[in-house]
């Protein structure tokens, strides 16, 4: 397979400027891998900063309810309150390891910001943060959270003011501070070698997984639930089992107002192949090429893109796509608060809310694990109707 | 070299505006305007935006640059985004290339590493594939780019997006002076370039083409409503020609 690719997915589109600070991030990463002192130092900040590992929990009255047996991979417990802070810390440790003084980065939800302002203070560099304006409205609480952490919000006011133009902006930025910055990329997308380095560096959530399911149920399970935005957490959490081949993996879209409104995130249903953010990958577009605005009620699975081991993951057929829509996620979001006193984000909502439907479809006491990829604390505003 | 977003503020204005300013313009480079030009900064970017919302797409784009062959053989060279030329279909878009008479074809998100495909399909459409020279392109870098490149280099002047500069770095030289004394192939530089001092300068460190982009489409923003923005822009170009300097 040609380096830098999954199949016929990923590559390097960017320009020149970008070209060898790619190749230097990904030959320091191989040496930061190696590095004894560097790994156990992450691994200390893994338990003493993160808190991990997350607890595997059983979600008894959820379980009752749709008559299976629900277990949440908690990493709405991790500090911070997503799974980003796996991928922040990792990657913040390794631009202090390349000598970098300044870190950048992208956010939508907002989460991947609060986990890159955190690493940041704690490791005392300077800290960026590139967000769509759009985005800033609705994630109120992470803005004011990355700002309290020390790190400067940038409002992105060019195209659709969403994740994909703070992106666009985060890339214009390391091209203009090439030589003091390192672009902390939030999810399993970009050109390589973030794809592979951030899936590693979440793969931490499947590896506990895996270890805590054959402790508390004896066995392996036989479906694996994740929201799919750019794939960090759903491949984070697969990972460690995509040789266990009759462990089922779905990974659940942003559907939005629905497929046929056309304004919805689900790559995998109305997207084919295109270049988007330096990779080849599953991507909306029109018939020429130019990028749909997506849409969907969190912020994080809105983007028209997805990362590029999705799109061959799917190929293979290992993984299997689903989607629902804002409706039934908000839905999700009601039920699992209510029911296991969890208020989960809005993108894992997703994935609970795919689980009340996949639980109607197949027998009944399967042994199924969600991502539970982040807390609901950002969402409030945005879902006040549910309890005002 | 003056570049222009093609149907920048709309297809017939910027028709007359490349009409106006062809007879001073040595090579045109013209951009088909992308949905997220992330090589390019506000000023470009605003005017993709204007161009895609008065309906420019990739069609219409080989349209104008056959009106444009009509008038005139200026060499044109395209600057399209790699997602744009992919979805057309690698052989079909360099196929309309040819039948529209382009000269040139620079993918500003296509590094060498990627470009394989892209040079052996220029190559059967005798398309030169024009590639990108930067501050950050090492030794090795600018050799293997070179065994691609054809046409000529385009040498990006400053470490960042499209946009005007106050001033150039001393590091502009040296970059120029390896990269001449590595190839054959002109070297035109471009990024920046806002007045005709930089002009003058950069080819005294010895550019042979100077692309100027960003300063003249601000003149485009600015006066878009204006009748008589096509003459503005050629007053400006025009003013800008400079006669051979000899060092």
């Amino acid at each position: 397979m040609k380096k830098g690719y999954f199949g016929e997915f990923g590559g390097q589109f960017v320009p020149e400027t970008l070209m060898q600070a790619l190749t230097d991030t990904e030959q320091a990463y191989k040496k930061f891998k190696k590095n004894k002192k560097a790994q156990t130092e992450f691994a200390r900040l893994l338990r003493e900063f993160v808190g991990r590992p997350t607890p595997l929990y059983f979600a008894q009255r959820l379980s009752e309810k749709l008559s299976q047996e629900i277990y949440l991979k908690r990493e709405d417990l991790a500090h911070t309150g997503a799974h980003k802070i796996n991928n922040a810390l990792g990657q913040a440790l390794l631009a202090k390891f390349m000598g970098k003084k300044r870190i950048i980065a992208e956010t939508g939800a907002g989460q991947h910001g609060v986990a890159t302002a955190a690493a940041a203070a704690k490791l005392g560099l300077e800290c960026v943060v590139y967000m769509g304006r759009v985005d800033i409205e609705r994630q109120k609480p992470n803005v004011i959270r990355m700002k309290l952490l020390g790190a400067k919000v940038v409002p992105v006011l060019s195209g659709s003011q969403t994740l994909k133009d703070a992106i666009n902006e985060a890339i214009r930025d390391w091209v203009a501070n090439i030589k003091t910055t390192h672009y902390l990329l939030g999810s399993a997308l970009g050109p390589h070698p973030y794809p592979s380095i951030v899936r590693d560096f979440q793969k931490v959530i499947g590896k506990e997984a895996r270890a805590q399911i054959l402790r508390v149920a004896g066995r392996l399970p036989d479906y694996l639930i994740a929201c799919v935005g750019g794939g960090s957490n759903s491949l984070g959490l697969f990972y460690q089992f995509l040789s266990d081949a009759k462990v089922k993996m779905i990974g659940v879209e942003a559907g939005g107002l629905g497929i046929k409104s056309g304004k919805h995130a689900a790559r995998f249903f109305g997207g084919r192949l295109g270049i988007l953010h330096g990779t080849k990958s599953f991507l909306l577009q029109d018939e020429f090429g130019q990028i749909l605005t997506t849409h969907s009620v969190s912020a994080g699975l809105d983007y028209p893109s997805v990362g590029p081991e999705h799109s061959f993951l799917r190929g293979l057929g290992r993984i299997k796509y689903s989607f629902v829509t804002d409706q039934q996620a908000l839905e999700a979001f009601h039920n699992l608060s209510q029911l296991e006193g969890i208020i989960p984000a809005l993108e894992s909502a997703h994935a609970v809310a795919y689980v009340f439907q996949l639980a109607k479809k197949i027998p009944k006491n399967q042994l199924i694990i969600i991502n539970l990829s982040g807390r609901g604390d950002k969402d409030l505003e945005t879902v006040k109707e549910l309890y005002e | 070299m003056p570049f222009l977003v093609a149907g920048d503020p709309n297809s017939k204005i910027s028709f007359e505006i490349a009409r106006k300013i062809l007879p001073y313009a040595d090579l045109l480079e013209l951009g088909f305007p992308y949905s997220d030009p992330l090589a390019d900064g506000p000023v470009i970017q605003a005017a993709d935006a204007r161009a895609l919302s008065s309906g420019m797409n990739t069609d219409r784009g080989f349209e104008f640059i056959r009106r444009i062959r009509e008038i005139s053989q200026v060499p044109i060279t395209v600057l399209v985004y790699a997602n744009l030329v992919i979805q057309r279909g690698l052989d079909q878009f360099y196929k309309d290339a040819e039948k529209s008479g382009i000269d040139g074809i620079l993918i500003p998100d296509l590094p060498f590493e990627e470009a394989k495909e892209f040079v052996a399909v220029a190559k059967k459409y005798q398309i030169n594939q024009i590639f990108l020279v930067t501050h950050t392109t090492t030794k090795q870098r600018l050799s293997n780019i070179l065994k691609y490149a054809q046409g000529y280099i385009y040498l990006v002047s400053v470490l960042g997006t499209t946009g005007v500069r106050n001033s150039f770095s001393a590091d502009l030289r040296a970059l120029i002076r390896r990269v001449k004394k590595s190839t054959e192939l002109p070297v035109s530089v471009g990024f920046g370039v806002a007045n005709k001092e930089q002009i003058t300068d950069l080819v005294k460190f010895g550019a042979d083409g100077v692309i100027m982009g960003s300063r003249l489409i601000k003149i485009i923003e600015q006066f878009h409503k204006s009748k008589n923005l096509p003459l503005r822009v050629q007053k400006f170009v025009r003013s800008m020609k400079i006669n051979k300097v000899k060092l």
